[in-house]
């Protein structure tokens, strides 16, 4: 059954998106403004950057606030306005060893090079409700500020470093698997071309660093817990901001700014393939714009368990993951569901009737058959 | 200059913007494409085997002018017009011969060394959240 449009319907479609204006500001409280979600939603920003596949935190937090805080509307959003835009430039290929470091982590070392830094984390909070968020002010702010300032000694600031990675002390002990040759390395870009099964890791990549953070995290979730194989340890988690260099129409490359991004490398063993062969370590990638430490986790997962296609468990079934993680593909297509289906359920109703009438008929037919048989 | 472009692109706008508005009358300046948004695919490659991947795209501006018949070209990442607007005027003059720059790379010294300062700052707040757990059989 194919599809049947309908038409008309656009006083009320006009005059049920003025109501949306309306119920978002009929209190009529003071504006949001825009640096202020990009500051104190910060998070949410870069939700919708990461989702939305545009690194723009001034649109993410405009679209966050047309669709008043709803990350798959503002990453469907920013998915629709960077289809309004040329892409002009390619970045040269960014250095996460460069990462000016805002949070660096591992499960798998208690020492690493430069040490642990927690950075900005929730991860030991006991997630109370502060109430006295209610109470801020702006003096309260600007005292948390004052303080905060006064917390480290201006004379004796210690200069700025970048840091080995724990991957490259794996690398140097020989624990990695070594690289599979066979393995697809092809340059795809699934924003230009239609993605094939089984897709090579670039395009596995680039889907899940714009992949729903929640759907990456059902599909990795699903094989620590056992459906699926996969149950790593954090070799390593960054966060923090690097630089992007293009180059320009001269041929000079630039440093054009810098994005932040998180990155995890996830560390699983594997045993051995061959007979008295050594085990090794395999390494789970992911990168996404942002702070997200779910989503780089579940997608360095989902990296590993994609490198061992088996249908049987749904992390490692490439098309399963990668249609089903698509946030804004599984809302578009979830939320079709609304739009008039008449004709189709008409159908449906009209098969369902006759089916009933055709079974009432067959009944009474046999009623009629059993009645004349039974009369002397 | 050596990181004219990221000084450009990280000091503070006003100051860069009153900068460039000081020196610019003197100059026969030709807009050839006004700072206009545009995007950049980010490249980027997984850290541990280097395989290459598209990361997603950038919001970016570009500009091109010609100041003095020296062409000089800006992009910044993000919708920033003005910036990118000083960033290909810098761009054009400092690679103009015969002019005295001694004030452009008086500002972008200055401009360096609050970045470096601001960075800085930022690092050591960081720092302090640097942890060293201990084994619950260690002391």
């Amino acid at each position: 059954m194919g599809y049947v449009a309908v038409k008309g319907g656009t006083d009320a479609i006009h005059n049920s998106h003025e109501l949306v204006e309306f119920y978002r500001l009929r209190d009529a409280v003071t504006p949001i403004d825009i640096k202020q979600i990009r500051s104190q939603l910060r998070l949410a920003v870069d939700k919708v950057m990461g989702e939305g596949g545009l690194y723009a935190p001034d649109y993410a937090a405009i679209a966050l606030k047309q669709a008043e805080g709803e990350v798959f509307e503002a990453a469907f959003i920013i998915r629709a306005f960077r289809t309004t835009l040329q892409r002009r430039f390619y970045s040269e290929t960014i250095n996460t060893r460069e990462l000016f470091i805002k949070r660096k982590i591992s499960a798998s070392f208690r020492e690493i090079p430069g040490g642990q830094i927690l950075g900005p984390t929730r991860d030991y909070t006991q997630r109370i409700l502060d109430t006295g968020k209610v109470e801020e002010t702006a003096e309260d702010i600007k005292k948390f500020l004052e303080v905060f300032e006064s917390k480290i000694d201006r004379e004796k600031l210690q200069s700025v470093k970048t840091y080995t990675k724990v991957i490259d002390l794996l690398r140097e002990e020989g624990l990695l698997k070594p690289i599979d040759k066979n393995e697809d390395r092809r340059l795809v870009d699934i924003t230009r071309e239609a993605i094939k099964f089984p897709a090579p890791r670039s395009a596995r990549l680039q889907m899940m660093a714009r992949a729903e953070t929640g759907g990456l995290m059902a599909m990795g979730y699903s094989s620590m817990r056992g459906f699926g194989s996969v149950h790593p340890t954090v070799g390593e988690l960054r966060y923090g901001h690097l630089p992007v260099r293009i180059k320009d129409p001269s041929g000079r490359i630039r440093y054009a700014g810098k994005i932040e991004i998180t990155e995890a490398e996830m560390v699983s063993s594997v045993s051995a393939a061959k007979k008295n062969a050594v085990p090794k370590f395999t390494i789970g990638y992911g990168l996404c714009f942002g702070q997200n430490d779910t989503k780089v986790i579940c997608m360095g997962i989902l990296d590993s368990t994609m490198r061992s296609p088996d249908t049987g468990s749904p992390a490692n079934d490439q098309e399963f993951v990668l249609y089903h993680t698509e946030g804004i593909e599984a809302m578009g297509f979830t939320n079709h569901l609304k739009l008039p289906h008449y004709v189709d359920f008409q159908s449906a109703l009209s098969n369902i009737r006759g089916a009933i009438e055709r079974n009432e008929q067959l009944k009474e037919g046999q009623k009629a058959e059993e009645v004349t048989f039974m009369q002397p | 200059m050596e990181n004219q472009d990221y000084i450009i692109c990280e000091c503070q706008l006003e100051a860069l913007e009153a900068f460039v508005s000081s020196i610019e009358p003197v100059f026969e300046i030709k807009i050839v494409r006004a700072p206009s948004i545009c995007m950049t695919m980010v490249q980027a490659e997984d850290a541990v085997e280097y395989q290459p991947f598209y990361l997603g795209e950038a919001l970016t501006t570009e500009c091109e002018l010609i100041v003095n018949g020296q062409k000089g070209y800006g992009i910044c990442l993000g919708d920033e017009p003005l910036r990118c607007y000083c960033m290909a005027f810098i761009d054009a003059i400092t690679q103009l011969k015969d002019i005295d720059l001694s004030k452009t790379y008086q500002f972008l010294n200055e401009q360096a060394r609050l970045i470096e300062e601001a960075k800085k700052i930022e690092y050591n707040h960081i720092q302090r959240t640097k942890v060293d757990f201990k084994l619950m059989e260690q002391d």
